[in-house]
């Protein structure tokens, strides 16, 4: 398991980079362009650390080293795995754009950078984590850094959004919290793996109070339909890049989590409640599109939409086994870019920008050329994939019925966007354009050339399989 | 002892939700700060065994104590502690802003204020106003240069 020398300090750099320029830009007034600079460089190596890192680990199987020289199970553990790496990779990818975009449009507030350095450092972390309380730890530091940033441009309505947002987080990690601590209590242990081992072996009637109570504290994170309640208002009053981190990375949390705990440590127990998954999955899609189909303003619909999104990944988790946790994998990445492009746009004028959201609704609708598409097709064939024909027939007639309605909410809110005459204002700058512009080729580009993507899907499932094997 | 714990757990945690659960936000923080603590309780009840204190070098033989639930619970306190004061400066910020505490009077006022926007953003009728918005600054402008003139 564990590499040379050099791949250990690899694992540091993506976590270690942005934690510590956080800390330096704490002190330095972000309004100044070159600390926006500086932040954006440091975000960008942390960047391409990742992508080597993500090389090395698909080469050679998971690294895994622990900070300070300490034994094993005594020192913090980082172990970086595939399904770590792939999430860590789009969510710095989606915070890295959402910075750059800031940037050329000013930054309001001395405190963004660091914000936005904190949360992403707080994320790698929890993604490269060998250690369920260390993931409560970064999960702390990036919510508490985005509790922050919702109220980003003091408006009174984002700060009520803010402290919404922060109340029902703190209420899901408290149960998180609780969830880690009775697993403690029945394994003796915090390493994820010696957890799935162990619980392996136990009555399953004890764990599975436990899983649940995780599995509703990472749905409200995901905003999942029954625990949706909070995310609208958090949405609409957030700024646009705002808007995308949240949606576009921190949202990742809950599926991330999900997959870890659900499909990596407990995988009895979530192949038990696969019918209350796939419920809550289909009640989820019907909803969110609904909601959106009958809303007006862009961030309303599009925050209605990302309810619908995260159906098709619980979707494609009830189903489980390798193409389904693939499927969830890819669904979740797919729905991070289409979330990036149309929040971000979304806040924009001028020429370009209506084409760039063209694209990001597309391929929210699974419209071919773009890279959902690809995400629908994949959650699809997890669909066809389910052993029981009647449940798998539904299945493929709810994924047809969602992409229809997604189609018809995304086309909508073009329409009453960019459509309307006279709406034209000053436009935004052209460094932020052509950045959208280049985000929507990125979706176009993956569209077409898909291979990558699903290759790096299947060697996150199979971490998830091994692990349950 | 477990009982006892597990009793006082369940108590901390029902008045943190009946808390969380009001319409004053000041309690709604109390709330949240009841429940974390709850979560705090629930760890060290989660390796509460009986034994000598864990600093190295031991002092005499016997078991330790689990020295990992304190250093859980020590590190979830941190986190409790820095997050309640964020929350507390939120709601002090909503107070200077709206001048109360209570979520639905909060929201009331929001409810008023994206109505008027929705208003403004009517196509029919955003040309009255406009246009009267247009006239008033010309009047005052008018009236301004008389009086300067007198």
């Amino acid at each position: 398991m564990t590499g040379s020398s050099t791949s250990q300090v690899l694992l540091v750099l993506p976590v270690g980079i942005p934690w510590v320029l956080a800390a330096v830009l704490a002190l330095l007034d972000g309004r100044r362009r070159w600390v926006g600079l500086l932040a954006a460089a440091g975000l960008g190596a942390s960047f391409v650390s990742l992508v080597w890192l993500a090389f090395v680990v698909l080469r050679e199987g998971p690294i895994a080293t622990v900070a300070g020289g300490w034994p094993e199970n005594v020192g913090i553990s980082l172990r970086a795995d595939a399904l770590g790496v792939v999430f860590a990779l789009v969510c710095i990818g989606i915070i890295l754009v959402s910075l750059l975009y800031e940037l050329p449009l000013g930054v309001r507030w001395r405190a963004f950078p660091a914000l936005v350095l904190l949360v992403a450092a707080g994320l790698t972390g929890l993604f490269l984590t060998g250690d369920t309380f260390n993931f409560y730890v970064f999960f702390e530091i990036s919510m508490t850094a985005s509790f922050v940033l919702t109220g980003y441009r003091e408006e009174d309505y984002q700060v009520r959004g803010a402290f919404v947002f922060a109340v029902v987080n703190l209420l899901g990690s408290v149960l998180f919290l609780i969830g880690i601590a009775a697993l403690y209590s029945i394994t003796g242990s915090l390493d994820m793996r010696v957890i799935a081992e162990r619980t392996d072996v136990l009555e399953p009637s004890s764990v599975i109070a436990i899983a649940a109570l995780i599995f509703a504290a990472f749905c409200l994170k995901l905003g999942l339909f029954p625990f949706h309640f909070w995310l609208p208002a958090v949405y609409v009053g957030s700024h646009a890049p705002v808007a995308a981190i949240l949606s576009g990375a921190l949202a990742n949390i809950g599926s991330y989590g999900l997959l870890r705990f659900g499909g990596g440590i407990l995988p009895r127990e979530l192949e038990f409640g696969s019918t209350a998954v796939l419920v809550l999955g289909t009640a989820s899609i019907i909803y969110g599109a609904l909601h959106a189909i009958s809303r007006r303003d862009t961030s309303e619909v599009m925050a209605y939409s990302a309810i619908g999104q995260v159906g098709y990944v619980l979707l494609a988790l009830g189903v489980g086994g390798p193409t389904g946790y693939a499927a969830a994998v890819l669904y979740s990445v797919v729905n991070s870019l289409n979330k990036g492009v149309v929040f971000l746009t979304a806040g924009l004028r001028g020429p370009l920008v209506g084409g760039a959201f063209a694209v990001g609704a597309f391929s929210i609708a699974g419209v071919p050329p773009a890279v959902g598409f690809v995400g629908k097709i994949a959650v699809f064939k997890a669909a066809i994939a389910e052993d029981s024909l009647p449940v798998s027939l539904a299945l493929v007639a709810l994924i047809f019925l969602g992409g229809a309605l997604s189609f018809l909410y995304s086309f909508q809110v073009y329409q009453r966007r960019f459509m309307k005459p006279g709406s034209e204002g000053k436009p935004s700058p052209r460094a932020t354009r052509l950045l959208m512009v280049a985000l929507a080729a990125l979706v176009i580009l993956l569209g077409l050339w898909p291979e990558a993507l699903i290759y790096l899907s299947e060697a996150a499932a199979d971490v998830l399989v091994e692990g349950a094997g | 002892m477990i009982l006892y714990s597990a009793l006082v757990f369940a108590a901390v945690f029902a008045s943190g939700t009946f808390l969380l659960l009001q319409r004053d936000l000041t309690r709604v923080v109390v709330g949240i700060i009841l429940v974390s603590n709850s979560a705090v309780l629930f760890i060290i009840s989660a390796g509460l065994t009986r034994g000598v204190a864990p600093i190295y070098p031991r002092e005499g033989a016997g078991p330790v104590s689990d020295p990992l639930v304190q250093a859980m619970a020590l590190t979830a306190l941190v986190i409790g502690f820095g997050v309640a004061a964020l929350l507390l400066a939120m709601v002090y910020r909503l107070y200077v802003t709206h001048h109360t505490v209570d979520a639905e009077e909060i929201a009331d006022y929001e409810m008023r204020q994206a109505e008027a926007l929705e208003r403004a953003d009517d196509p029919e009728g955003e040309e009255v106003p406009a246009e009267e918005q247009d006239a008033e600054p010309r009047e005052e402008a008018g009236a301004r240069e008389g009086s300067e003139a007198r």
